[in-house]
């Protein structure tokens, strides 16, 4: 498969919260396999459009398709069955449940639809062994499979919920902030795990710090007031006049 | 990859043995302490799996219930005199009105589900007495004792026969639990929806779907356990609905333990308990429950199960790792 054709793609979305417009005809291409970020300061709609890909909001007007099919009015469930994972902003992992049960709860539906019927007939110690203890090891989560994940630190949440949405192979992973509240080692160790995974998943970061991205995204872009103002690759983008402008107020 | 088991021996085991113990009770006890002690068991096993597991908090358990037993009155009162087919009916009527209900009620949270479920109660209640009077009889309710046949096998006519097969559920319910709570996905995904519901639809589940079969799975049982009281009473009326008794459920939950396997059988035991004891000391035994409810949950919200278990957890694993809910 040619590695430049578009996944997943937006053409005009706008929504507007009670008159604020919060994505304003936002047109976004991802290549499939690339891995691109999406900045832009505070406020500036980045969310409301991760959102709206993921099948959070569904937007007033303009489309979204992933593979060139229409899955603008698709929920968020069907949206997985497709192959779009998401993590949160505000770490989610479930906290009452072990590490490796967290996994095969993500893990179960690559084995079986995931019907709430099926789910009452399944096991949880019958997801697949294998592809668990594999992913368990690949994010070093191993030492603490059998922990609550609310014992955890919130650099090993985020990885945990980083693993979550990988174990089930999913061909755009979407990433919400993934570096908000850690440490510069915590951060260190996502962004080894996020660059051992390039090349074989598309992925899309929204970022509130460029400087976090830089060396892992292949291409940025820059979200002001709602609209998407450049595109492209880092340094590219960095010199645009107007993302200067906007982004650093002109410095 | 081996987990290691903090278990050393099958859980049902300890459910037949438990049951078991409680049916030996009888021989020192007053049967109908026993039976009512397994019947409410069973009644509040859905509201405290309910609670713990998934987060909801039901303020209307005693319309399902009354659902179950009213479901076998109408059927040994009008139709037939078999009480199996009886219970059947009884079970397949709360069936359906927990579908239904569930459709509306589950959507809400927190403490909109909680007081759309009072409401619902009270309609049934409302139903039951005013209503459906033609068919109900009012608050005289109806009276089927006599109708009901002797069977083969386990005679549910007489007493004897209703506590040995009431065990026989009991056990057959609590197995139930213990797989759906602790050994199936369903259960893990409970969990998660009392954490975070939209992650868990972001991982491709259907929440609702979840939530709707756990509220159905748990009020079934309560109507299994209204219908189970009907047979033994042979009598029905609208008071089993009242909206007086909602905290009831909820309250025993609490008591033994929100979601443990356990939980509520020790919550039974020490709330009819403590009601036939203190009752005959002071005449306010509401008062004691209420304290003593009120220092178990200042203690950790776990209940008396959920703070037994964490001291046997210790003394069996030196580990850290928080103990396993029974």
């Amino acid at each position: 498969m040619n590695s430049s054709e578009t996944i997943l793609k937006t053409k005009n979305i706008t929504k507007k919260f009670n008159g604020l417009i919060a994505v304003d005809g936002v047109s976004f291409d991802i290549k499939e396999n690339e891995i691109i970020g999406l900045i832009g300061p505070n406020g500036a709609g980045k969310t409301t459009f991760f959102n709206i890909l993921t099948g959070g909001f569904i937007p007033d007007s303009g489309k979204v398709y992933y593979k060139n099919k229409d899955i603008t009015e698709l929920s968020p469930e069907q949206r997985v069955s497709l192959g779009i994972a998401r993590t949160f902003q505000l770490t989610s992992t479930f906290d009452n449940l072990k590490v490796i049960d967290n996994i095969k709860l993500a893990c179960y539906r690559l084995q079986y639809s995931p019907s709430v019927l099926g789910m009452c007939l399944h096991r949880l110690d019958s997801a697949i062994s294998e592809k668990i203890e594999k992913c368990l090891i690949t994010f070093g989560l191993n030492r603490l499979a059998n922990r609550y994940a609310g014992e955890l630190s919130l650099g090993e949440k985020r990885i945990l919920e980083i693993a979550m949405a990988l174990v089930i192979d999913p061909e755009v992973l979407l990433l919400d902030e993934p570096f908000a509240g850690l440490s510069e080692a915590e951060i260190d160790e996502v962004l080894m795990t996020l660059k051992e995974h390039a090349k074989q998943q598309t992925i899309v970061i929204v970022e509130h710090k460029i400087s976090k991205i830089t060396d892992l995204v292949e291409r940025v872009g820059v979200m002001v007031e709602g609209k998407i103002i450049a595109v492209g690759k880092v340094e590219e983008v960095l010199e645009d006049p107007q993302v200067r402008k906007s982004y650093w107020g002109g410095v | 990859m081996k987990l290691s088991k903090s278990m050393f021996f099958d859980r049902r085991y300890i459910i037949v043995v438990v049951f078991v113990v409680l049916y030996l009770l009888r021989y020192v006890l007053p049967e109908a302490f026993v039976l009512e002690v397994v019947i409410q068991s069973i009644y509040v096993m859905g509201c405290s799996f309910l609670i713990g597991r998934l987060g909801l908090v039901s303020f209307g358990q005693p319309v399902y219930l009354a659902a179950g037993a009213y479901g076998t009155a109408f059927y040994l009162y009008y139709v037939g005199t078999n009480p199996y087919i009886g219970i059947l009916v009884g079970v397949l009527m709360g069936l359906m009105v927990s579908i239904v209900a569930g459709v509306f009620l589950v959507r809400l949270s927190s403490s909109y589900f909680t007081l759309s479920n009072l409401a619902f109660c009270a309609i049934g209640f409302f139903l039951l007495q005013k209503v459906l009077v033609k068919y109900t009889h009012g608050d005289n309710g109806l009276w089927f004792l006599s109708k009901i046949d002797s069977t083969v096998i386990i005679d549910l006519s007489t007493t004897k026969g209703i506590v040995y097969f009431s065990f026989l559920i009991a056990i057959g319910v609590w197995f139930l639990y213990d797989y759906l709570m602790d050994r199936s996905v369903f259960g893990a995904a409970c969990l998660a929806v009392k954490i975070n519901e939209e992650k868990l639809r972001f991982l491709g589940y259907n929440a609702f779907n979840v939530k709707w079969l756990a509220f159905v799975i748990a009020n079934t049982t309560a109507a299994l356990a209204g219908s189970l009281n009907a047979i033994y009473l042979g009598f029905v009326s609208p008071s089993i609905a009242d909206v007086s008794k909602a905290v009831e459920a909820v309250a025993i939950s609490m008591l033994g333990g929100a979601g443990t396997l356990f939980g509520p059988v020790a919550g039974v035991l020490i709330f009819i308990g403590l009601k036939d004891i203190i009752s005959q000391i002071v005449s306010h035994w509401e008062l004691v429950v209420g304290i003593m409810l009120v220092a178990i949950m200042i203690r950790g919200e776990k209940g008396i199960v959920g703070s037994l278990e964490g001291i046997v957890h210790k003394s069996i694993t030196k580990n850290n790792n928080k103990p396993v809910s029974w």
